[in-house]
Formats: C-alpha cells, sequence, structure tokens
C-alpha cells in the first residue's frame, strides 16, 4: 500500500505537470459543452422530444475525458516508461506490473471523475440543466465505459513495440471515436450511414448506455452494447496482462 | 566464505553472435568483483542474465541463493541495481525520484544520506534531467543503494564522473563493503578496478580469458602493470 500510494502520489504530479491531460480531459469536454450550450441551450433535442439537447448530450460528453485518458494517456505514458528504460529499472525492483498499471489507472479514472463534477455543476449551473435518469444506472454504465475503454489503451501501451507506434494507434483509436462515436459531434444528427459505421465503435455502445441511464429512458435495449463492452474489457485486460512487456 | 552470486557456464547467443560463451563465476559475501572487457564483450549480457532481465540460453544463476526468474520479487527487496542505460520520468525531483524508489521496497535506507554521501544532497529539489551527467550518475548510484541491498550490480560504475567524485565514489563504496555489501561492477577504468576489487574476470567475445586477483593478472601476464596487463588480455590477434 505504501507503494502505491506514494507511486500514485508521484505519478499525479508528474501527470498534472505534463498540462496534456489537463487540456485534453479536463478542459475540452468542457468547452465542448459550453458551445452546446450557448448554441442549443434548453431546447429540445428533437422535435416533440421531453428533454432538452443538452440533456441528450450530457452522457457523451462525459466520455471525452475517458476517451482521453484512457486511448490517448495510458498507452502513451505506459510506452513511454517503456521506451525510457524506466519500466527496466522497475523490473529489478519488487514492484509487480499489476501495481504500475493500476497506478495509472486510477489516475485517468480521477481525471475523468474530476471532469464529470464539473461537466455537471457547469451544465447545471449556467445551462439549466437537470439529470432526469437513474444514478446508480449511470455509474454502472460510467465504470463499465471506463473498464472497456481503459483496458483498450492497456492493450496498446502494453503490446505496442515502441512510443511512436504507441502514438500512431492511440491517434487512430482516439481521433475516430471522439468524433465518430458523438462524444462531440451529436450521434442524432449524423446521417444514418454514419451511425452504422459509427455503432462499431466501442464508444459509440458506451455513450448509448450512459445516455439512456441519464435520461431516464428504458434499459432493455442496452444488452447488446452491455455485452460487447465487457466483452472488449475481458479481453484487453487479459491480454495486456499476459503480454505485458517490461522492455 | 559464503556465495552470493553463483554463475556456471552461462551462455546467451543473439542470432549468431555469442554475447555470453560459458562464463563461471563466484562472488563471496562482501567481496568486490570486477567484470571487465571492451565494449561488446558480454559484460552487460552477463549482469543481465544473471539478473533475470535476460534469460540465458543455457548454464544456471543462482542470486543469494534464489534464481532471480522465479523469486523476483523476493530477490529484489535485497539486490540493488544500477544499470548502464536507464530512465526516468520527464519532469521528477530527485527527491520524488527517491522516494518513489524508496516506497517499493519493505525496508529501505535513508536517502537524503545516500544523496549528501555522493555529494548531490543539496539537488534534492532539483529535476532529474537538469542534473550534469556525473550528478545524474551519482544519484542513479544512490538509487541502487536504497533498498539496503546485500549484493549491488554497478554497471559501468564512474562514467562521466570527475577525479574528485569517483574518489568520492570509491571512498563510499569501500565503507559499505567493510559493513558486508557485495559489488559486481563493470568499469573500464583500471586504476578503479585495481583500488575496489578483490577478484575480476576478463571477457573477451564472450569468452572469459582472465580470471583471478589482480596480482595474479599481472603475473600471468608479460606486463609490469595491470593496464597493460589488462590491454594484453584483450588485444585482438594480429592474424
Amino acid at each position: 500500500m505504501k507503494a502505491f500510494g506514494t507511486m500514485l502520489k508521484t505519478e499525479l504530479k508528474l501527470s498534472l505537470r505534463g498540462m496534456d491531460m489537463f487540456i485534453f480531459a479536463i478542459c475540452m469536454p468542457l468547452v465542448v459543452l459550453i458551445l452546446l450550450g450557448i448554441i442549443y441551450g434548453a431546447e429540445p433535442a428533437s422535435e416533440g422530444a421531453d428533454y432538452s439537447f443538452l440533456q441528450q448530450s450530457f452522457g457523451a460528453l462525459c466520455s471525452i475525458s475517458i476517451c482521453a485518458g484512457g486511448v490517448m494517456g495510458l498507452p502513451l505514458v505506459v510506452s513511454d516508461y517503456r521506451g525510457k528504460k524506466i519500466l527496466k529499472r522497475f523490473r529489478v525492483t519488487p514492484v509487480s506490473p499489476a501495481l504500475i498499471l493500476t497506478v495509472q489507472v486510477v489516475i485517468y479514472t480521477i481525471y475523468s471523475l474530476l471532469s464529470l463534477l464539473l461537466l455537471y455543476l457547469t451544465a447545471a449551473l449556467f445551462f439549466g440543466y437537470e439529470f432526469t435518469g437513474s444514478w446508480p444506472q449511470f455509474a454502472g454504465g460510467y465504470l463499465l465505459v471506463i473498464l472497456s475503454i481503459f483496458s483498450i489503451g492497456m492493450m496498446v501501451g502494453g503490446i505496442a513495440p515502441n512510443s511512436k507506434i504507441a502514438g500512431v494507434i492511440a491517434s487512430l483509436l482516439y481521433f475516430p471515436m471522439l468524433i465518430f462515436s458523438g462524444a462531440t459531434l451529436p450521434y442524432e444528427v449524423m446521417p444514418k450511414a454514419l451511425q452504422t459505421v459509427a455503432d462499431v465503435l466501442p464508444l459509440t455502445q458506451g455513450i448509448k448506455i450512459l445516455k439512456s441511464a441519464s435520461l431516464g429512458l428504458p434499459v432493455s435495449d442496452m444488452t447488446l452494447p452491455l455485452i460487447l463492452m465487457s466483452g472488449i474489457a475481458a479481453v484487453c485486460i487479459g491480454i495486456s496482462i499476459r503480454f505485458f512487456r517490461w522492455e | 566464505m559464503e556465495e552470493v552470486i553463483k554463475v556456471r557456464q552461462l551462455t546467451k547467443s543473439y542470432g549468431k553472435k555469442r554475447a555470453a560463451d560459458g562464463v563461471s563465476l563466484t562472488v563471496g559475501r562482501g567481496q568486490v568483483f570486477g567484470l571487465l572487457g571492451a565494449n561488446g564483450a558480454g559484460k552487460s549480457t552477463t549482469v543481465e542474465c544473471i539478473l533475470g532481465t535476460k534469460t540465458p540460453d543455457s548454464g544456471t544463476v543462482e542470486l543469494l541463493g534464489l534464481q532471480p526468474q522465479r523469486n523476483r520479487k523476493k530477490l529484489f527487496e535485497r539486490v540493488g541495481v544500477q544499470f548502464q542505460e536507464t530512465g526516468y520520468q520527464e519532469k521528477i525531483t530527485v527527491r520524488e525520484l527517491c522516494e518513489a524508489t524508496a516506497s517499493l521496497y519493505k525496508t529501505a535506507g535513508n536517502y537524503s544520506e545516500l544523496l549528501k554521501r555522493f555529494g548531490i544532497g543539496d539537488k534534492t529539489k532539483s529535476f532529474v534531467s537538469s542534473l550534469s551527467g556525473g550528478e545524474r550518475q551519482r544519484l542513479f548510484i544512490a538509487l541502487s543503494l536504497i533498498p539496503d541491498p546485500e549484493v549491488v550490480f554497478l554497471d559501468e560504475l564512474t562514467t562521466g564522473l570527475d577525479a574528485k567524485a569517483r574518489r568520492d565514489v570509491w571512498k563510499c563504496l569501500a565503507g559499505l563493503r567493510e559493513k558486508g555489501l557485495s559489488i559486481l561492477l563493470t568499469s573500464h577504468f583500471m586504476d578503479e578496478v585495481e583500488t575496489l576489487c578483490d577478484e575480476i574476470c576478463i571477457l573477451k567475445h564472450g569468452k572469459t580469458v582472465f580470471y583471478g586477483t589482480i596480482q595474479e593478472a599481472v603475473g600471468k601476464s608479460p606486463c609490469e602493470s595491470f593496464e597493460d596487463a589488462y590491454l594484453w588480455y584483450t588485444q585482438e590477434e594480429s592474424v
């Protein structure tokens, strides 16, 4: 526990000094929220819908920081530590790979939760947002999204041969997911063909869960996303631990 | 004497190149052992096989009576390592690096004391990246001693250090050795080896070309000084 606490404290400080996660996971979702709030305000999401555009988007906005931390932050930091031979130094100490990975996962979870809190407060205080769904359901879905997106990041960080390739893979995952999964550009405004393509992305499924939970919509059609996301998480975590490389 | 490092017929190849070819060595408790040879002679490979960060093709390794790859977590509570090339997190300070390192061990020595002894006690607030090469080298030697180890591996101990800093490092290591610390080091400086090492092993193309004490090394060669003897052992055949 002493090792975990000290490493968490140190790595959190280093991450904050790096600034990039502050920008991508904290500022960026807020900027998108403020833009949507100003443009659409409290307009209904679609004609006759009994929830506002902002209410509809809230679940998606919460996933931006998860996406930034999970598929950008996490794989880049792990592959960077491998490239710089920091993991090699850890290898000749009693520390376990699980501890190293857990510390990073906790750090990006903290960023995500902080972003969630800021988004909620900003939306509620400045744009009259009301959360009409079920918090427990939302929390469950949120955890599942974190688990599956972070596990993809762990896998990329774990098996990418070097930080350059990790960077390329991270960008290939991050930008399409950010744009096409509904995290920034609302899923509802996309043409049907694009929606079909977007459905393949795990984050699209995650956002569907978050959206339903935050709006209090029935969860009956959530079975497929739930199964898909749990499956992704299980496979990716398995691979990242089985194939963890110190060098 | 208790044997803390025991290596038998260690062989490791990269493709067709034999980096270590039947290396055997024994280090007793409180001994300082020097692993010598030109660049690419197989020193680092041998060290990494002993530590278990590389898997030998054949041969056996025992470190404090344990097998490094099977008992990694248990073993590295008691073994310190300074690698030749090592990394640190960007924007980490000396204090943070020391604290994080100390936290990994069940018992860890006082790092401020160590830093002071290596002449970088006033650098705790500096970024590791802002240290000079010599200061950084001393920091990583200090880090390897943080767990209060029984055995320490020092790869290219004083490369990049000025004359004064080298003397300080030697003095510090000699002191720790008096307390029973066993040391395996690699070095390119023969004055250092003469000052510190009880026994040496000279490698050439992965093979042992000399094993014994400094006096024996000079005695078995046609040379007067140890440095000449070392060069004689490691020189390339002219044909």
